[in-house]
């Protein structure tokens, strides 16, 4: 009697350890069918992090950014390092006070004077609107820019001071835009000027104009002005 | 007399928050900001949100960017699950309801304009008018 309830013991015992085994296969099985959606879409993101847990996990933490696009070895040519460190310090004077003149032509012009209000506060970046062209340094070009203006948008442009950015807003100044095939409009603003930063939309969003704004500031802080000269 | 004694308190917490006073500093210099709250989560980039319900509506919730950003983050580093909680559009932030994961949603990278990456956008259609040709001189 006892033998035979080991002998049952022992068979549900191994049964049991069977299905345990085979469901740990199935699962396995189960798995490698799931796989390949898995790395499908692992393969899409360059995340670090697994999909389950993307929005929280946290990846290694990647090194700190220095704050000047000029990475210069101080050892060997110290008159490029201080060239640099210059041109960091003209970068940082420029970045922060870009005046623009204000070349309100269309809708866009209210965008921009959203941006100028307090919600999106342009003077907390330096940005103040200027009146006039000796005083600025930037043209923010915000509308339509017809035949009959381009030669007074280019004579104002060209009495800037030298380091001069523009900032063409919404697709009217960025392509013509809606009046793309009207006879009497520019199809684009950089036809007559040079455009560092094009932003989109119709009318972009004040936020997107501060963001162009942002763009600007990067490039301002890119400029080689005083190593471009010493290289020469 | 207890409006004083809120103020120090503040800038005790403060000072606390930002890791003291060197800390405070840092985080002045680059975030332009300093408040005081508790973490609500981090995300994948290492962006870290914060909330305090003491401030007014719209500066009640923040984000403090990484430091493999320097000086160069925008808000555009926020994903997209985040920018939902820091705009107001839900209370539940990421860590207690998760987003479903689709396939075509990509990861953040960086804004390339003005560098040799940037995008440039070209045209796919015949062009219908015929740009004017200006006369040369004969000589």
């Amino acid at each position: 009697m006892a033998t035979t309830a080991v002998l049952r013991l022992s068979g549900n015992f191994s049964q049991s350890w069977n299905s345990i085994l085979c469901r740990h296969l199935s699962c396995g099985a189960s798995r490698n069918v799931f796989n390949p959606e898995n790395k499908e879409e692992l393969s899409h993101s360059t995340s670090l992090t697994t999909v389950r847990s993307k929005s929280t996990e946290v990846a290694p933490a990647a090194p700190k950014k220095p704050y000047s696009p000029f990475q210069v070895p101080f050892k060997g040519n110290k008159a490029e390092y201080a060239l640099a460190r210059l041109d960091d310090l003209i970068n940082w004077g420029r970045k922060n006070s870009i005046w623009p003149l204000t070349f309100g032509l269309a809708c866009c012009a209210v965008e921009m004077m959203h941006f100028a209000a307090p919600r999106y506060d342009m003077d907390s970046y330096g940005v103040v609107f200027r009146a006039s062209p000796r005083q600025a340094n930037c043209i923010i070009v915000a509308g339509t820019l017809t035949n009959k203006m381009a030669p007074a948008l280019r004579k104002i442009y060209d009495q800037m001071p030298s380091p001069g950015w523009v900032i063409s807003m919404g697709s009217c100044a960025n392509g013509g835009g809606y009046y793309h095939y009207s006879y009497a409009v520019v199809r684009g603003c950089d036809r007559v000027i040079p455009v560092d930063i094009y932003v989109p939309g119709c009318p972009p969003t004040a936020e997107a104009l501060l963001y162009g704004v942002l763009q600007l500031r990067k490039k301002v802080k890119r400029m080689n002005t005083l190593q471009a000269w010493y290289r020469k | 007399m207890a409006s004083i004694i809120k103020v120090i308190g503040n800038v005790r917490r403060i000072i606390s928050h930002n890791n003291g006073i060197i800390g405070s500093f840092l985080k002045m210099f680059r975030h332009d900001d300093l408040k005081w709250g508790t973490l609500v989560g981090e995300d994948k980039y290492g962006n870290k949100y914060y909330e305090n319900n003491y401030y007014f509506f719209g500066k009640n919730r923040w984000v403090s960017y990484p430091q493999s950003s320097g000086f160069d983050f925008d808000a555009s580093e926020i994903p997209p699950e985040w920018h939902r909680w820091m705009h107001y559009m839900t209370d539940d932030p990421p860590t207690k309801v998760p987003l479903p994961q689709r396939k075509w949603m990509a990861d953040h990278t960086m804004n390339l304009t003005g560098t040799s990456r940037e995008y440039v956008p070209y045209s796919t259609t015949r062009p219908k008018i015929q740009s004017w040709v200006p006369p040369k001189s004969s000589d």
